[in-house]
């Protein structure tokens, strides 16, 4: 193997290692079917693997995995799946290890309204709460500015609440949500 | 911490740490040589899965591109007011297609008022699968394309803009007229552009409250109190949609807040409405990440 070559695949093991967790994680969250977190997975790094010139040192390049993992996944959920051989014994474990949760009560509710919103408000709000990220992370694998972050989190928050709300058990809806306070 | 992030932690459905215990170790080590064993294309590649860019103003929900896509004449001031879905005048198509010596395709848009599911039909009538959007906006991005994806290789499709066709309240005048799609365009892609609000819509994208053309333009409210803001707001007929409270720990939505509290931004939301970032402190605090999942909920102010 050419120097250049080894120093490549030396680049990706250092990567891989750093961040299969976090990235199986993330793509776990996301996922209804176990078996296609793996084939996910295995996109993810596979295109980091081919475009490893691109991934930014240190701790970004994590955001930028997602960020990767986030555009497979958008095209396996519009039917571009692609069965991989590289995934077959993980696709194989996580069959037999993993179920997401099923949800009652109080948490079916939340999970319910969770679910209702527009994909790209349950994934502003799952990459704050579930990855921690803070706006600044969050616009480097949305690749949008910081700000624009924070403001989308806001309508996304408003819009789960309402979500929430509309579905309160014992309640009928409310024919005018928001009232403007201090603005009135 | 605020209540919907907590609430959305409770929901959480594996942490990194549960996800790495269903796996064998060796599994994942396996997993990652055989993507090493592949053959890898050295050398940078373009990816353009987005183009966002970053221009001038703060606080923009995802931004104006000087370039852009798919907009006639006039089409910021034609929109307000007009049914978006109403059939195009004369039975004429609402885009039009020209094919260029090289084999590529020259879409300009007709009728910009036509439903995203009309201009989707004619794309797939000419076997290309693009959805062209035209979608609320702030004054100042008005005529901009603000979403942009495409195939992450290969050839991508490029906006065709033009000087002078259009009038937009910021007085930009290079105005998107259509696209240009390669010959060996493979894949699909979408591109959002940003046309007038009708009164009561809100904005999916908007520029800095401050530009020109914007509700709040030229005013200054460094420093002032919300009380202060709110009476300046109703001088000009504006009201407050929201307050976004600003706190170090992630903010949070509140729809009343102290008249003596801060303001230290506002936001565009909607014809007449605005969004205004307040706390009680004289100095904006830095918002930071939540802390993940944990942490007992605390009630929400609002209730």
């Amino acid at each position: 193997m050419a120097a250049g070559d080894e120093e490549r695949q030396g680049r990706f093991e250092a990567l891989y290692e750093a961040h299969h967790g976090p990235v199986l994680g993330y793509v776990l969250r996301r996922t209804e079917n176990p078996e296609d977190a793996a084939d996910v997975m295995a996109e993810t790094f596979l295109t980091s693997w081919r475009r490893l010139e691109e991934v930014p040192p240190g701790p970004e390049a994590r955001l930028w995995l997602y960020g990767v993992a986030r555009r497979v996944l958008a095209n396996h959920h519009r039917g571009q799946r692609r069965r991989s051989a590289l995934a077959d014994r993980l696709r194989g474990e996580l069959a037999v290890g993993y179920r997401p949760p099923e949800y009652t009560g109080e948490m079916a509710r939340i999970a319910a309204a969770f679910r209702r919103l527009p994909a790209d408000q349950r994934e502003l709000l799952a990459l704050n709460a579930w990855e921690g990220l803070d706006y600044g992370q969050i616009a480097v694998v949305l690749g949008c500015s910081r700000n624009a972050v924070r403001i989308r989190l806001h309508r996304a928050r408003q819009r789960f609440a309402r979500e929430l709300d509309d579905h309160r058990p014992g309640l009928t809806l409310s024919l005018n949500s928001p009232t403007n306070g201090a603005n009135a | 911490m605020n209540q919907t992030i907590d609430q959305i932690g409770m929901i959480n459905p594996v942490t990194d740490e549960e996800a790495a215990r269903l796996v064998r170790p060796e599994t994942l080590d396996d997993l990652g040589w055989q993507i090493s064993a592949t053959p890898a294309t050295t050398g940078p590649r373009r990816s353009r899965a987005r183009i966002l860019t970053r221009k001038g103003a703060r606080r923009r929900l995802l931004l104006g591109v000087p370039m852009a896509v798919a907009l006639a004449t006039a089409l910021a001031v034609a929109m307000v007011g007009r049914p978006a879905g109403s059939p195009p005048a004369g039975g004429q198509q609402a885009l039009s297609f020209t094919t260029n010596a090289g084999g590529g395709i020259t879409v300009i848009v007709r009728n910009p008022l036509a439903d995203p599911g009309v201009y989707r039909a004619e794309f797939a009538a000419h076997h290309l699968d693009i959805i062209l959007q035209l979608r609320p906006v702030s004054p100042s991005i008005v005529g901009t394309v603000f979403y942009m994806s495409g195939p992450s290789t290969g050839p991508q499709i490029v906006p065709i803009t033009a000087k002078g066709k259009c009038e937009v309240p910021s007085g930009g005048d290079d105005c998107p007229v259509g696209v240009k799609i390669p010959a060996d365009f493979r894949g699909e892609a979408e591109v959002d552009f940003g046309r007038a609000a009708r009164p009561g819509e809100k904005y999916v994208s908007t520029g800095s409250a401050f530009a020109p053309g914007e509700a709040m333009h030229g005013m200054n409210i460094k420093g002032e109190t919300v009380a202060q803001v709110l009476s300046r707001l109703r001088a000009r007929h504006l009201t407050v949609a929201d307050f976004n409270k600003v706190e170090s720990n992630g903010d949070e939505n509140v729809h009343q807040v102290p008249g003596d509290w801060y303001v230290y931004d506002a936001e565009p939301w909607a014809p007449g409405q605005v969004m205004l970032f307040v706390g009680a402190t004289v100095t904006e605090p830095s918002a930071g990440a939540p802390q993940p999942a944990q942490g007992a909920p605390t009630p929400s102010p609002t209730g």
